[in-house]
């Protein structure tokens, strides 16, 4: 008695009465070779999958990145429109010909009393 | 049902056959042409590919700011703003009268020149304004109009105007700097320009997964701090506009410096220019520093400098009297005083400036050759301009241009030798910059030390570390620290004989030190000689309180004045800037 056979007969034990049982499978399932190829396709398509989604999300953050640089440069930007807004606001000749300069007295000859 | 036959079966399996043979071929062809594309020529798609998508960007730097001091704090003078350029494409526009209209309103300007700008066939980018505002742009911006658009570059932009605008020179639309500071550390305010190389989507926006992208960042420029006290500077430019009308002159050039530093305080010159406007200056004349850039035969204000010399060499003593027989012949020629003032008589080294004597002057120079003029006489001359007060070259200073002065050497060249150093002994043929006489008069009034003049107080750079220029003592023996013991005074005396004599402006507090030197200075002629009736005056002068604390030269290009350039034309202008000085506090007074 072969193992096989062996098994066959092991199975046979299962096998209802009156079904008329011709032969028992000795070999298990297995993928044929165009299954097989089949398989392993769609397994490296997920893997690619995989990688373009890593991939697109790296991207992403490329994005992000663009847009904190644009609004730091905007910030930047109106930084300096306000910096030179104040030091026009603060130049000597806006400052003298403001109300509040013109309402002062002109400087005059300084004279010091001495002993 | 019969069962198929043997001969079928194989007639199916041999079809069968024939067709995997053929789909194997197929399959083959799909393979070989890939293994040709993705690994044969691999190289050549990849540099197509990276051609098309790796863009290289520059990433300019940010242009330092100047700034300078205002009392105690440092505020700046000038900065960068993004401005907008605004610009129609005109196939895009749909309703030109509607859209000009509205950038009018925006913008100003004419509604009639825009709608003919936005007719403007065959283009499709036709620019309407230049710099226009952040405000301006965000307003366009809202108009949504496909057929406008702006881009903003960044501009250089002067707060403060016209202020020291000669001193600070601008920046063209290339982003160099032209004239005064701007050009002088163009290198330093400019930086480095970053880089970015990068594989970018169809919007330009870089890839972060390419391994291939570079990016290096940009080294911004340095900001630098002036010497310059911006509300002296601010006073001085009102006094040379004012003086500029009333002497009618031609041209008005000041320099207030530091004698203890060489640090300069302020410098300005009328007629000046608005910077943020240098594109509608017609003539560039107008751009430059003429206290650095114009040298002139300064007048007797160079007597200072002789005195100085001679009593350095202990050929003169500050009390020194000698025979003036009012006229000298060197080389055939008379040199004579600008005054017959008395005629032939004794006179002191103090008479000699207080009547600015060309014979007294001349006489100096004598006594540096043992008595004559001669080869002795002019090599000490010429060691004391070149050596001691630094005259032989450009002074150095941070501006763009500088004239060097001209000083003839002292070996014979056949051409009267004698008659030139004589005439350089009271400030003719010799020419300097108000600038270059500011620096050697600070010498020999501080004691005896040359600071090189400079502008720069310190640099800020990009990462924050603050570098302090320093004074440079190039020389620290010009004259020994008694010669400027003795020579201060002797302006003061010149100043006090100077009110005296009927010039009420010159009347200073008693607990001030105010000395100075007139110059009337004759203007040479092209080929030869001078001009009977043109004149330069120029001023040299000090205000302190225990010591100078401000040099002060003047030079006055051709005023129009009754009487002598020098009195007339310079010395009511250090006389304001002397009062200016003092009744701002800027000066110490006597402990």
């Amino acid at each position: 008695m072969t193992y096989s056979s062996s098994l066959a007969m092991n199975r046979s034990r299962f096998v209802a009465r009156s079904q008329n049982s011709v032969s028992f499978r000795t070999k298990e399932r297995t993928l044929g070779p165009i299954s097989n190829t089949i398989t392993l396709i769609i397994l490296a398509c997920l893997l690619g999958l995989l990688y373009l989604t890593q991939v697109t999300k790296t991207n992403a953050f490329g994005y992000q990145i663009n847009n904190l640089q644009q609004t730091q440069a905007a910030l930047v930007s109106e930084h300096n429109n306000l910096e030179v807004d104040s030091a026009r606001a603060q130049s000597l000749n806006n400052v003298q010909n403001s109300p509040v300069a013109k309402a002062m007295t002109p400087v005059t000859a300084t004279a010091v009393a001495t002993n | 049902m019969a069962l198929p036959n043997k001969n079928d079966i194989l007639d199916s399996i041999k079809r069968i056959r024939i067709w995997y043979a053929g789909l194997f071929i197929i399959l083959a062809i799909f393979a070989l042409q890939l293994f040709n594309v993705q690994v044969l020529q691999y190289n050549h798609y990849k540099n197509e590919a990276l051609s098309d998508q790796l863009k290289q960007y520059q990433i300019p730097a940010t242009r330092g700011i100047i700034e300078a001091h205002e009392g105690s704090s440092i505020v700046p003078l000038v900065l960068n703003q993004k401005l907008y350029t605004l610009f129609a494409d005109p196939p895009l526009i749909k309703n030109v009268e509607k859209a000009s209209a509205q950038v009018a309103n925006i913008i100003g300007g004419s509604a009639s020149n825009y709608a003919n700008l936005m007719k403007t066939k065959n283009t499709q980018y036709v620019v309407l304004a230049n710099k226009i505002n952040p405000d301006q742009n965000t307003k366009i911006l809202a108009l949504k109009d496909a057929g406008l658009g702006t881009q903003g570059l960044d501009y250089r932009v002067y707060p403060d105007g016209s202020l020291a605008s000669q001193v600070l020179g601008f920046v063209n639309e290339s982003g160099q700097g032209n004239y005064g500071i701007e050009q002088a550390l163009n290198s330093e305010l400019s930086g480095k320009a970053g880089q970015l190389k990068a594989i970018t989507d169809a919007n330009g926006v870089p890839l972060a997964a390419s391994k291939n992208n570079v990016e290096k960042a940009p080294v911004n420029g340095s900001n630098v701090v002036l010497t310059l006290n911006l509300s002296m500077q601010e006073q001085l430019e009102q006094i040379l506009k004012n003086d500029y009308k009333s002497t009618q002159s031609q041209g008005l050039s000041a320099v207030i410096m530091d004698p203890n530093s060489g640090a300069v305080d302020a410098m300005a010159n009328f007629p000046t220019y608005n910077p943020n406007n240098y594109q509608s200056v017609n003539n560039p004349a107008l751009f430059e520093n003429a206290a650095v850039t114009n040298a002139i035969e300064p007048g007797s204000t160079m007597k200072i400098l002789t005195t100085a010399a001679a009593l350095d060499q202990g050929v003169i003593q500050p009390d020194t009297s000698f025979y003036d027989p009012a006229h000298w012949v060197v080389d055939g020629f008379n040199i004579t005083d600008i005054e017959q003032d008395g005629g032939a008589r004794e006179q002191n080294i103090a008479s000699v400036l207080n009547l600015s004597l060309n014979t007294g002057a001349t006489w100096m120079l004598m006594q540096m050759g043992g008595g004559q003029i001669n080869f002795k006489a002019r090599s000490a001359l010429y060691n004391y301009l070149t050596n001691h007060y630094m005259l032989g070259k450009p002074t150095g200073i941070e501006q763009g241009y500088e004239a060097v002065p001209t000083v003839t050497p002292p070996q014979d060249n056949g051409s009267g030798i004698d008659l030139t150093y004589a005439n350089m002994s009271f400030g003719q043929a010799i020419q300097l910059t108000a600038l270059q006489m500011a620096a050697a008069d600070s010498a020999v009034l501080n004691g005896g030390t040359y600071y090189k003049p400079h502008l720069v107080d310190q640099y800020i750079k990009s990462n924050g570390q603050v570098v302090v220029n320093k004074p440079v003592a190039e020389s620290t023996n010009v004259v020994s620290p008694k010669v400027s013991q003795e020579l201060q005074p002797l302006m003061e005396y010149v100043v006090q004989q100077h009110l005296l004599a009927g010039f009420p402006y010159l009347n200073f507090p008693a607990n001030y030190i105010v000395g100075g030197k007139t110059g009337t200075a004759q203007i040479a002629q092209p080929g030869g000689g001078y001009y009977a009736n043109k004149y330069n005056g120029t001023y040299v002068g000090f205000v302190g309180g225990d010591k100078p604390q401000y040099v002060i030269v003047v030079y006055n290009i051709q005023p129009n004045v009754p009487g002598y350039a020098g009195t007339y034309g310079g010395q009511p202008v250090f006389s304001d800037i002397a009062h200016m000085l003092i009744n701002n506090s800027f000066v110490t007074p006597k402990s």
